[in-house]
């Protein structure tokens, strides 16, 4: 575990040294983050001019949601989106290989490779937003203040396990970047909490995009609207989901090294 | 005796001699899909595809002592890779067994894989916006290897292959050539004790050939490395291989020394003679074996090996004054192969 670590700061750290060398370029993303989550709040600030509660959530809860947003976003875009676009190319280009021959993990040493360090600002502003909107909201308890960081990162364990399942595809259709696009177009979804969309669409983020469930959760339950069997269903089905999306890439990776030339 | 593990098989069923690489019948069997050109036929594909079985490796067995350099041979989906890929691992056979430094190579225990290597002359393991360097220090990490012992292989290897400044620059900034030496470089950095080296001198120019092939003797001398390289590039095999395996159609052709595969392989020799002002338009010499071909004043015959050099002394008899020089060699080493690989032979093991 400790060894793992190591490697993810190992990683991070060539990845910073690279991203540093393109310095208008980082300047530039952090400005787009800043202007982003501005207008975000911004937004949502205008809505709440209007009314005080939006089916149930007041303007503290949905700030926090809005950070949670961002939080579990940046996550994604910090090391998942940058970590599978880089494997189903080793797919492609047949250097998956290199790392299924090397003294670790194969699933860690392909899927927590890559960083887009820049999308720590991103987070930065996530979590900014998240105090603020923690600000609003009085008398939070000790259950809520253990909750909401085991639900964050249930969040993040089910983004993980979702793109890991979907990007598995690649193993036997090679081409499967379609299916992560689709999967971010989703995501944009997450900034509102699921229970404002129709029911259909609800089902939709919650199941099969599981962003609804990740970004929703940990603002609930920092709301004090989730129950501790809400919260013990969540930390199961990411478990599961983990468990299960992981033996799926295994037998995947079963059928490229059963059958590559 | 498959599903033991390696050290304790060691115990229980000690091996005839220290076999690094000890392969036995092993085989591979790829299934695919094949159809006819055209749309319609692509369509019924999609619906109900035509499989069919492919025999890429047929059952091949060999022996490789420690330290040893052997040129594994065959033309292009002979089945060189799909044998290197089941020994380093990435690949299970169908049927078949082999011992890699006593490991079974597909169970890919992290122990095995840190005492072995694959190198890959298309296929690069560097990042490209990187630096080696940061690459170095990211396997040093995978592979745990020592800050001491780390730093000395990186200036071994940075002395052998003359890499400089190379390791700091952004791999996608170095040539071919470059970067192959510090993709060699990568893959060594771990100091496997076995190598398996896939096409390294690919795409090089001649000049980075035999750097690469210098550095991989060099090498080979130094740590006792065991190396199998496959190349298409004859010179690389004569160059490092005492020994080659040649391999057609999955099936084990020729294993042995490289100096004995003329002998075995092609059954005659080559007698270039030259010859004064022009006579060798006109001198008949098909009596003395096949005449391959004339050019300027010299003409090259091709003699069955055992009547060689019978045959040569009556050339020299028989031209007297009008020869110049004589020589008798065995084909070139890829005429052979080439001649093996067209001709329908069966198994020959020396």
């Amino acid at each position: 575990m400790k060894r793992y670590l190591r490697l993810l700061r190992i990683f991070f750290r060539t990845e910073l040294q690279y991203e540093l060398e393109y310095r208008l370029n980082l300047v530039l993303e952090i400005v787009q983050g800043i202007v982003v989550t501005g207008t975000s709040v911004g937004a949502i600030l205008v809505l709440f001019s209007y009314t005080t509660v939006l089916n149930g959530w007041d303007l503290g809860a949905m700030l926090v949601l809005l950070g949670c947003f961002y939080l579990v976003q940046g996550f994604g875009e910090l090391v998942l989106q940058p970590s599978f676009e880089k494997f189903m190319e080793h797919v492609r280009l047949g250097t998956l290989d290199f790392a299924l021959l090397k003294p670790v993990s194969a699933q860690f040493l392909v899927t927590l490779r890559n960083f887009q360090v820049v999308q720590l600002a991103q987070m930065g502003l996530g979590a900014i937003v998240v105090v603020v909107g923690l600000s609003r909201i009085p008398n939070i308890g000790f259950a809520e203040a253990v909750g909401f960081p085991i639900a964050l990162v249930c969040g993040f364990a089910l983004i993980y396990a979702l793109l890991l399942a979907l990007s598995t595809f690649a193993f036997w259709f090679v081409r499967v970047d379609n299916l992560m696009a689709l999967y971010w177009s989703f995501m944009d979804a997450g900034r509102f909490p699921v229970d404002v969309y129709p029911g259909w669409l609800r089902v939709t983020l919650s199941s099969a995009v599981p962003i609804g469930i990740a970004v929703t959760v940990p603002a609930k339950v920092i709301a004090g609207r989730l129950d501790p069997l809400g919260l013990g269903f969540l930390i199961l089905g990411t478990i599961a989901a983990f468990v299960l999306a992981s033996w799926f890439w295994r037998l995947g990776l079963r059928s490229y090294t059963g059958a590559s030339a | 005796m498959m599903h033991s593990r390696a050290p304790v098989n060691a115990v229980i069923m000690p091996r005839m001699t220290e076999a690094v690489v000890d392969v036995r019948e092993l085989r591979k069997t790829f299934r695919v899909s094949e159809r006819e050109e055209g749309l319609g036929a692509t369509l019924r594909s999609f619906v109900s595809r035509h499989r069919k079985d492919v025999n890429a490796v047929a059952g091949i067995t060999f022996r490789i002592e420690a330290g040893e350099v052997v040129g594994f041979l065959g033309p292009n989906g002979a089945g060189k890779t799909t044998t290197l890929k089941m020994l380093s691992g990435l690949l299970h056979p169908t049927a078949g067994e082999a011992r890699v430094l006593e490991y079974v190579p597909w169970r890919r225990e992290n122990a095995y894989l840190k005492s072995m290597t694959l190198l890959m002359g298309n296929r690069t393991q560097l990042v490209w916006d990187i630096p080696a360097a940061d690459s170095f220090r990211v396997l040093q990490e995978i592979y745990r290897i020592p800050e001491e012992q780390f730093r000395a292989t990186v200036k071994e290897l940075t002395e052998l292959l003359e890499l400089g400044e190379l390791v700091h620059k952004p791999v996608r900034n170095l040539s071919l050539g470059e970067r192959m030496k510090v993709e060699f470089a990568a893959g060594l950095i771990h100091s496997p004790r076995v190598a398996f080296l896939d096409e390294p001198t690919i795409g090089l120019d001649i000049s980075m050939q035999s750097r690469i092939r210098r550095f991989v003797a060099e090498y080979n001398r130094r740590n006792g490395a065991t190396i199998l390289l496959t190349s298409h590039y004859m010179d690389d095999v004569v160059a490092l291989c005492k020994r080659v395996i040649v391999i057609h159609r999955g099936r084990l052709l020729y294993d042995g020394p490289l100096a004995d595969l003329a002998e075995r392989m092609a059954p005659y020799k080559i007698i270039t003679a030259t010859l004064h002002d022009g006579a060798a338009s006109s001198a008949d010499l098909d009596a003395y074996g096949t005449v391959v071909s004339r050019e300027e004043g010299r003409v090259t015959i091709r003699v069955d090996r055992h009547v060689a050099p019978e045959r040569t002394a009556r050339l020299v008899n028989d031209l007297g004054d009008r020869l110049a020089d004589i020589s008798v060699e065995d084909p070139p080493i890829e005429e052979v192969i080439d001649r093996v690989f067209t001709s329908e032979q069966t198994t020959v093991s020396a």
